[in-house]
C-alpha cells in the first residue's frame, strides 16, 4: 500500500476496473498513481519492475491489451477496463512458458532485474510472429536494456523459444 | 518516486479536450501517448495541474482524400504506422522515420501527434531540479542557463528531437489543428516556433488532429537518415530527411527539400542547398558539394555531448550518402 503520507491532500481518488492477469479486480487510485505502482503495491504482483521511471530500461514493460507498453509511463487512471498481462502470467497450470525455460536453459538471466520486461516484449513478439530472425528479435527488444548478459543469451533463448534450432546449453 | 499530485479528466472527442482545455485554464494539458508529458512531469519541467487524457479516443486509419494526398490521425500510434499497407507503400520515409523513434514500448505508446508537439530537450533540463547541481534553468523559471552560461537572459538552447517532424516537412505534410473556431490546416514548418522556451506554435486550447501528406509527384526519391550512436533507444545526433524531384526529360533536380531535425530548437529547412541543387543534375560530384555547403549553412547547437563541429561533419558526410540514395530512388521510378 502506499505509505499514509503519500495519501494525504490528495486529487479526488477513482475506481478503476483492470484485467490483471485474466483476474478482473477493481482499484481505488489516484491520478498520478503509474500502472507500475498499482500493480506492485496494490495488486501485489511484484514481478513488475519499476526501474528508471523514465521510458528507457524497459523493466516495467507489461502487455495492455496485448500490446508491450511501459507501466511507468502509464497511468493507471487511464487504463479503466484495459487487459494487463504481467509476468506472473505467462506460467500456465504451475508450468512456465516456453520462453521463460529458454531463459534458463540460455543462461539469459544474471542479476534478473531486466527478464520481466524482456519475458513480455519477447512474449508478444512471438505472439505476432513465431519465428522471429535476429534483427526482428533486437528490434523487438530495443526498449529493454540488459547490463549484465551482453544480450547474446538472450538472443539464443528467443531462437530457442522459437524453436529454430538453438539447443539448451548443457554443462 | 510518486508524480506530484494532479487530478485528471478524460476527453471523449477532440471538441471534448478543446472545450476542457479551454473550461480548466493554464492548468490542464492533454496526454496522448503520455511518453514525453509523463517523464517531463516526473521531472518536473511542466506541472499540469489536470492532465486531460485522449485515452478513450481511437484514431482512424489513414485515408487517402479525393486529392491523391494521405491523412493520418494525430492519435496513431507510431508502432502502428508501418502496419498499414497505405503507409509503407506510398510515405515509406514517414514509415521508417516512425519506425526509428525510441524503441518498441514507446512507439507502442507514443503518437504521431506527440512526436510532432514533444517538447525540446537539453541534458541539463531534462533532470529532476533535485538532481541538478546548480539553480533551475530559464525554462524551469530560473536565472541561468547551465549549459550555455552566455546565453540571453530568457533563451534557452534546448534541442527538438523528433524523429518524424523532418520527414513529414520534407514531404510538404500539413497538419489539421483543432480549435474554438474550427479546424485550420497549416504547414508541420509553421508548427515551431524556433524558440526552445515554448517550441509549439498552437494556442493553448488547439490540438493536433491530423497530418495531411500530398501524393508524391513522378520522379521523385525520398532519403532518411537517423545519426545516432546506438541502433536503437536513442536521440538522433541529427535526423536526416530529403525529397528529391528529378524533371521527366533531362534528370536535373526540379525541387529538392532537405530537412535537419535534432540540431535546433526546430527542424531546419537548408534553403540555400535546396536552391544550389535545384536545376542541376544529382550526380556524385554535385551532391557531396551541396552537403558540404549545408553542413556550413546548418548552424547546429551542441547537444547531447556532440559539439557544434561533429554534428556538422556528421551532417556533411549522412547529408551526402542521404541524397545519394534519394537521387537513386528518384531515378528508379
Amino acid at each position: 500500500m502506499l505509505k499514509r503520507a503519500e495519501r494525504r491532500k490528495s486529487a479526488p481518488r477513482r475506481i478503476v476496473e483492470l484485467c490483471v492477469n485474466g483476474v478482473w479486480r477493481y482499484v481505488t487510485v489516484e491520478p498520478r498513481n503509474a500502472l507500475v505502482d498499482v500493480i506492485r503495491e496494490v495488486i501485489g504482483l511484484t514481478g513488475t519492475k519499476d526501474g528508471c521511471e523514465q521510458g528507457t530500461c524497459g523493466a516495467c514493460t507489461v502487455l495492455i491489451d496485448g500490446r508491450p507498453m511501459l507501466s511507468c509511463l502509464t497511468l493507471a487512471v487511464d487504463c479503466d477496463g484495459k487487459d494487463i498481462r504481467t509476468v506472473e502470467g505467462l506460467a500456465e497450470g504451475g508450468k512456465i512458458s516456453a520462453i521463460q525455460q529458454a531463459f534458463l536453459d540460455q543462461g539469459a538471466i544474471q542479476c534478473g532485474f531486466c527478464t520481466p520486461g524482456m519475458l513480455m516484449s519477447i512474449t508478444s513478439l512471438l505472439e505476432e510472429n513465431p519465428k522471429p530472425t535476429v534483427p526482428e528479435i533486437k528490434k523487438a527488444l530495443e526498449g529493454n536494456l540488459c547490463r549484465c548478459t551482453g544480450y547474446n543469451a538472450i538472443v539464443e533463448a528467443v531462437l530457442q523459444a522459437s524453436d529454430q534450432g538453438v539447443l539448451p546449453v548443457t554443462r | 518516486m510518486i508524480l506530484y499530485d494532479f487530478d485528471y479528466e478524460r476527453a471523449a472527442s477532440f471538441e471534448d479536450a478543446s472545450e476542457k482545455l479551454r473550461g480548466l485554464g493554464a492548468g490542464a494539458r492533454v496526454a496522448a501517448g503520455g511518453t514525453d508529458l509523463l517523464p517531463n512531469m516526473r521531472t518536473e519541467i511542466v506541472r499540469p495541474a489536470t492532465p486531460i487524457s485522449l485515452a478513450a479516443l481511437s484514431p482512424e486509419p489513414p485515408s487517402l482524400l479525393p486529392d491523391g494526398s494521405i491523412r493520418i490521425d494525430a492519435l496513431t500510434r507510431l508502432a502502428a504506422l508501418e502496419n498499414f499497407a497505405l503507409v509503407r507503400t506510398a510515405l515509406p520515409m514517414l514509415a521508417k522515420a516512425a519506425a526509428s523513434v525510441a524503441g518498441n514500448q514507446i512507439r507502442q505508446m507514443g503518437t504521431l501527434g506527440g512526436n510532432l508537439c514533444q517538447e525540446t530537450r537539453c541534458l541539463y533540463l531534462n533532470q529532476k531540479h533535485d538532481y541538478q547541481f546548480k539553480a533551475p534553468c530559464y525554462k524551469r523559471g530560473g536565472d541561468l542557463c547551465y549549459p550555455f552560461p552566455t546565453n540571453a537572459r530568457g533563451t534557452c538552447w534546448s534541442v527538438h528531437m523528433s524523429d518524424t517532424a523532418p520527414a513529414l516537412i520534407s514531404l510538404d505534410a500539413q497538419v489539421e489543428v483543432h480549435g474554438e473556431a474550427g479546424i485550420r490546416r497549416m504547414n508541420v514548418e509553421s508548427l515551431y516556433t524556433g524558440d526552445g522556451m515554448s517550441p509549439i506554435q498552437l494556442a493553448h486550447d488547439e490540438l493536433l488532429t491530423a497530418v495531411v501528406i500530398p501524393r508524391a509527384p513522378a520522379r521523385s526519391g525520398w532519403g532518411y537518415c537517423k545519426s545516432a550512436r546506438r541502433g536503437g533507444l536513442e536521440f538522433g545526433i541529427a535526423v536526416i530527411a530529403v525529397s528529391l524531384r528529378l524533371d521527366e526529360t533531362s534528370g536535373v533536380c526540379r525541387s529538392a527539400r532537405i530537412v535537419i531535425g535534432a540540431v535546433r530548437e526546430r527542424p531546419v529547412r537548408l534553403v540555400a542547398a535546396e536552391e544550389a541543387l535545384t536545376g542541376r543534375a544529382p550526380d556524385e560530384a554535385t551532391l557531396a558539394e551541396v552537403a558540404t555547403a549545408a553542413a556550413k549553412e546548418l548552424n547546429p547547437l551542441p547537444h547531447h555531448g556532440f559539439t557544434k563541429s561533429y554534428i556538422r561533419d556528421d551532417v556533411r558526410i549522412k547529408l551526402r550518402r542521404t541524397l545519394e540514395s534519394a537521387a537513386h530512388k528518384a531515378r528508379g521510378r
